[in-house]
């Protein structure tokens, strides 16, 4: 190497390492939690005054008839925690630090990626990698200094929920997953904050106030956690960035109006908003149910419990793995480009929806059977398959069976099809694979290229 | 299907949201219902015309006129027009 080599060598590595100590979330300004800290739980000393600098920076919101330094005080001595820095917890934090909100603490044991930032508006491209909640916490920072911000890269759980929310007045629930919204409203209602709790996908939000001024609580609501297998989160369903923004606001509002007394809160409420018709609908909910397990006059849940466990699922939003087929009944990426290559016969079904298809397509003629509407149609689909497999059987092959390959995105609906179809396909001795790991697979080992989202 | 001697129904709008609109697909309907009858028969009632459904009817809120309706009421009574909602909770963000 000679000497320019070794400088832009150099300079590469130091790059690495400023890149490296940000992961780490090595911030000069911030200590990144990642246990609950002891210190906090000291309460800060309540302000009764405002700075001349408060003064100016709040000064349009000082002169509300209802809101006044009392409220601005009383938005200063308020901590608030956001569980999530995801869609919801973006707009309510950069709005909660704007309004110059005591203490900000925002919880997130995730890295900011490249598909958040159509919603996750306080992150930045060179923020990808980075723990999400040092990243918010910079961003709000930027914009109002004054407020103490606590971020916590870690996962919310039984073990350190309550030691957390102790050192808040008022929690937010910005979370994308069953698991946590039920730790969340126990962990609220046994340590007796309000949860203002929000909730994004496709293009419907909700929002509602639980456990404060006699309303209920999540459990009051829906005692049983729903099914896994109903539950869509937003990599799969999709959201539209706007609308995790405007219910993250009205969080953020719900909270200072709450720290401050105005107005009229939404607990007992919940707000049902439709971007796509552009309506807000609230509906007038029931009162705390004294049955309830957990807020009711006889909780006999009394400590945090394996919310996993009850809801039978993880507590994220990361789609897992399925391992539903055998070894034969499954190829790789590779495997299928070697087909794909020789030119071998097959049918190839596409299972994701429609709409996915206008995304990208893998590079081979193919039928759209949407996953989804499968079962619905599977005697149509059944005689279509075979009309289609008959068509490609020629001499050519002789010992060649023609099979179906399924494929999809991430490669966990392409085994559950392959299960659909191999019950009505059987009695014709039709073989039916799917592409492990899918499109995803697909553009990791052959074709870097290939868009994946 | 006997929900008492009677057997009045009426024709109420049922709106669905969120994850009873993805499996039903659709988000307005106009559904014959019984007129008096409890939480539990009316909650059958519409898993019974929107089968789909019983995939969740544990985990939904169901609000008649924008009011929350117990499904554990003895007593509901529904009118011409009225406006039935199945609520499930939205759980991403």
């Amino acid at each position: 190497m000679n000497e320019e080599q070794l400088r832009n060598e150099l300079q590469n590595k130091e790059k690495e390492i400023q890149r490296l100590k940000k992961l780490l979330g090595e911030d000069e300004h911030f200590k990144l939690l990642t246990v609950p800290e002891k210190d906090l739980e000291k309460q800060k000393e309540k302000s009764e005054t405002l700075s001349k600098e408060d003064i100016s920076r709040y000064s349009r919101q000082l002169i509300l008839d209802d809101f006044g330094v009392k409220g601005q005080i009383a938005v200063k001595n308020t901590n608030v925690l956001i569980v999530g820095a995801g869609g919801l917890g973006c707009p309510a934090a950069i709005y909660l630090a704007a309004a110059g909100i005591g203490r900000l603490g925002v919880i997130d044991y995730d890295e900011v990626e490249l598909s958040n930032l159509h919603r996750q508006i306080l992150h930045t491209v060179d923020r990808v990698g980075l723990s999400k909640s040092l990243s918010v916490v910079q961003s709000c920072c930027r914009l109002n200094p004054s407020t103490e911000y606590v971020p916590y890269h870690l996962q919310l759980d039984s073990s350190n929920a309550l030691r957390i929310i102790e050192s808040y007045d008022i929690i937010l629930d910005a979370t994308d997953n069953v698991a946590t919204r039920y730790l969340l409203n126990d962990a609220c209602v046994l340590a007796g904050k309000p949860l203002v709790s929000g909730s994004a996908l496709r293009f419907e939000g909700q929002l509602t106030v639980y456990h404060h001024d006699g309303g209920p609580c999540y459990r009051c609501l829906y005692p049983q956690p729903p099914p896994s297998e109903a539950v869509t989160n937003c990599s799969e369903g999709g959201v539209l960035g706007v609308v995790p923004g405007i219910i993250g606001s009205l969080q953020a509002l719900e909270a200072i109006k709450i720290a401050t007394g105005i107005g009229t809160s939404f607990s007992q409420k919940l707000l049902l908003f439709d971007a796509l018709d552009g309506t807000f609908r609230t509906v007038k909910l029931r009162p705390r149910c004294k049955s309830c397990l957990v807020c009711g006059e006889n909780p006999t849940i009394s400590q945090l419990i394996d919310y996993e466990q009850f809801c039978g699922a993880k507590a994220t939003d990361k789609d897992h793995k399925l391992h539903l087929l055998e070894r034969s009944q499954r190829i790789s990426a590779k495997e299928y480009s070697e087909m794909v290559n020789s030119k071998k016969p097959h049918v190839l079904v596409d299972v994701r929806p429609a709409i996915e298809l206008d995304i990208c397509q893998l590079p081979h003629p193919v039928i759209n059977i949407p996953f989804t509407s499968l079962s619905r149609n599977i005697t149509e689909v059944k005689d279509q398959l075979l009309l289609k497999l008959k068509e490609l059987s020629s001499d050519d092959f002789h010992d060649y069976t023609v099979p179906v390959v399924c494929v999809c995105r991430r490669g966990n609906d392409s085994q559950l099809a392959v299960q659909q179809l191999m019950k009505v396909l059987a009695d014709d001795k039709v073989k039916v694979i799917d592409i492990k790991g899918g499109l995803h697979s697909w553009s990791k080992h052959i074709d870097s290229h290939f868009p994946i989202y | 299907m006997a929900y008492g001697s009677e057997r009045v129904t009426c024709l109420v709008s049922l709106l669905f949201f969120a994850k009873s609109r993805e499996l039903v697909g659709q988000k307005e309907v106009q559904l014959q219902v019984p007129s008096a009858c409890t939480g539990k028969q009316l909650l059958n009632h519409i898993v019974l015309f929107y089968p789909e459904l019983s995939l969740i009817s544990n985990n939904l809120v169901l609000s008649l006129n924008d009011k929350y309706l117990d499904i554990d009421e003895n007593q509901v009574t529904l009118q011409e027009n009225d406006e039935l909602a199945v609520i499930p909770p939205i759980s991403g963000g």
